[in-house]
């Protein structure tokens, strides 16, 4: 198929940017996102996930098993500011637990 | 085009509305998401990506793909494909990027 | 907010889990993020053949109709147009209605949020235009919007020619099937018939190569067996399979497994559907790509779990149920889903050292003695 046909909708990443980036040495998917942006648009890697798996599959003959998704983070989905911002207990802090298991100050208390 | 007779479903009795498109005034149906009535319309492409400036219109229909995405009632990137469309909603396409500045925060 | 099962998406698994877990009198809420309730069934106008005893032969849209009106008398509280945003460090669950984010505090959560479907790609492939079988079928039977005039299909599992048989009913021009590889995927006689009959071509060994057009699809080029055709087309419909939808459990730190069988990966579950992180359960689509059959059950069984879980009803009435409910999931299921599934949960079991249970064994000997 030709190099230049889009995998990833959001962020507009074709098949050759994506075999680059395995060619500079990524094997997972999150490393295919560090280097190219691939799956860091709206939809969050949804529609190209399989897309790009099956790319390192045939690149580098890891087994479609082997290959895991994406790291996923809250949201899930496009979500307001205002809404995040919003009331009483639902802080953007207390929501992105991430952070505060990764050692960075958990506000909820303070709420 | 709507579908008047449907092999299946029963008539569709659903109440006309009226909705703009890019100040243009089109018609659609009561329950109808903006980007069926758009579609109903005769029209597929609803903006262009980001990067590529490329068309883009509605791709899985289930809120997924952010494809459908439209400034609805001047409320950037909504997705018309899960949201109802309403009588007078006035829809544009999203061409670029947000100005996060605009408004009252704009400096 | 607090309840005793909150259930994320409003699907077929998680409507009829509804019911069974109000019926035994858990206070339960339904989260979905559309402005109504039904899930994929909606719009899907055929019936379904693999159904449990206690359903009735039904059109898609109507079932739908069926499992929400039974909630009405129960104490089931329905929130549409909220999305699951994400978990809580103190464990309740965040949902939004884009407005403001509300906490729910869940003694047992299930998530049946079902699968999405796979795209394909070809040089054009983000065209509008190109959609996915299951838009198109959302467009002509939920919108009653007619997507194009002249349409090719991508892919021939049973969806795939169930949509092309629908949009054909609807007065599109099928110009072809395309099929990658040298046989049909779809094994169902009947629809075989049907399409046939609709003369709608069948391109075997055949691949998009491009689609092209001004803002939108207006030719497509189809290689069969090395020969370029172009194709005047409006619509061109992705039908390569679903996988199911990770992202809720991945928020909600729930252990993942690949498993092609069963739609790629999905959360890992024991055999009370539950996930690895406690309380959290799993069914429908979500659990594992499945027959309308399977949804509904896998969906009863992880309900049935939840009630266990709070002592909501007698061992004898959860002995009973259990047993119907895996019965009727052996005799509907297709016998390789429900190995790959049985093959999840025994892993589990045995990687966390838990016992099984027995009925889930007896199916192990069942499903090897055949």
């Amino acid at each position: 198929m030709d190099k230049s046909t889009i995998v990833c909708r959001c962020e507009e990443i074709n098949i050759d940017e994506i075999e680059s980036a395995i060619n500079m040495g990524a094997h997972t998917f999150n490393d295919i996102k560090r280097l190219t942006r691939c799956g860091m648009g709206p939809c969050q890697a949804k529609f190209c996930m399989n897309l790009v798996r099956k790319i390192i599959s045939e690149k580098t003959g890891q087994s479609l098993k082997d290959i895991k998704p994406p790291r996923m983070r809250v949201p899930l989905g496009v979500t307001r500011m205002s809404a995040l911002a919003s009331n009483k207990a639902s802080s953007v802090a207390s929501v992105f637990g991430e952070s505060a298991e990764e050692g960075e100050t958990d506000h909820e208390e303070e709420l | 085009m709507h579908i008047t007779h449907h092999p299946v479903l029963k008539k569709d009795e659903r109440k006309e509305i009226k909705f703009f498109f890019n100040d243009e005034p089109l018609k659609a149906k009561v329950g109808q998401s903006i980007a069926a009535a758009l579609m109903a319309n005769g029209i597929k492409k609803f903006g262009v990506s980001r990067k590529l400036h490329q068309s883009r219109g509605l791709f899985c229909a289930s809120g997924r793909c952010y494809s459908c995405f439209l400034t609805v009632d001047g409320l950037d990137h909504v997705l018309s494909c899960s949201t109802l469309v309403e009588e007078g909603m006035e829809v544009y396409s999203n061409l670029s990027d947000p100005d996060v500045r605009r408004g009252k925060n704009e400096n | 907010m607090r309840t005793d099962l909150l259930i994320v998406g409003g699907g077929p698994a998680g409507l009829n889990a509804a019911y069974k877990a109000a019926s035994y009198g858990l206070k339960t809420i339904i989260v979905d993020k559309w402005f109504s309730l039904g899930g994929q069934l909606r719009q899907q106008t055929q019936s379904y053949d693999h159904l449990p005893q206690h359903f009735a032969k039904l059109r898609g849209y109507k079932l739908a109709d069926f499992l929400i009106d039974r909630l009405k008398p129960l104490d089931v509280t329905i929130l549409e147009k909220h999305t699951l945003i994400g978990a809580y460090s103190d464990g309740s669950v965040g949902v939004t209605n884009e407005k403001d984010i509300l906490p729910i505090d869940a003694k047992n959560v299930l998530i049946t949020t079902g699968a999405m479907e796979e795209p394909d790609i070809f040089p054009g492939w983000t065209l509008p235009g190109v959609m996915t079988a299951g838009a198109a079928q959302i467009l002509i039977n939920r919108e009653r919007v007619l997507p194009g005039k002249q349409a090719l299909i991508l892919g021939s599992n049973e969806f795939a020619l169930e949509v092309a048989a629908q949009l054909h009913d609807c007065g599109i021009a099928i110009k072809g099937i395309v099929e990658n590889r040298s046989e049909l995927l779809c094994q169902n006689e009947k629809l075989i018939a049907r399409i046939s009959n609709a003369e709608i071509p069948i391109v075997l060994n055949g691949v998009i190569e491009s689609a092209i057009g001004k803002g939108k699809v207006e030719e497509a080029y189809v290689n069969h067996n090395g020969n370029n055709a172009l194709y005047d087309v409006d619509l061109i419909c992705v039908a390569k399979g679903i996988t199911p939808i990770l992202e809720p459990f991945e928020v909600m730190n729930c252990d993942l497994i690949y498993r092609e069988r069963l739609g790629g990966w999905l959360p890992e579950y024991y055999g009370n559907f539950e996930t690895t992180n406690p309380s959290i359960y799993v069914a429908g689509n979500a659990a594992g790509i499945t027959n309308m059959g399977g949804i509904l059950l896998t969906g009863e069984i992880a309900a049935i779990s939840a009630v266990e879980s709070l002592n909501a009803a007698s061992t004898v009435q959860i002995k009973e149920e259990k047993e119907y409910l895996w019965n009727e999931l052996y005799r509907i299921e297709y016998n390789s889903v429900l190995e790959a599934r049985l093959d999840v949960i025994n892993e589990l079991h045995n990687e966390k050292d838990a016992q099984l249970p027995p009925l889930v064994d007896s199916l192990n000997g069942r499903l090897i003695n055949g």
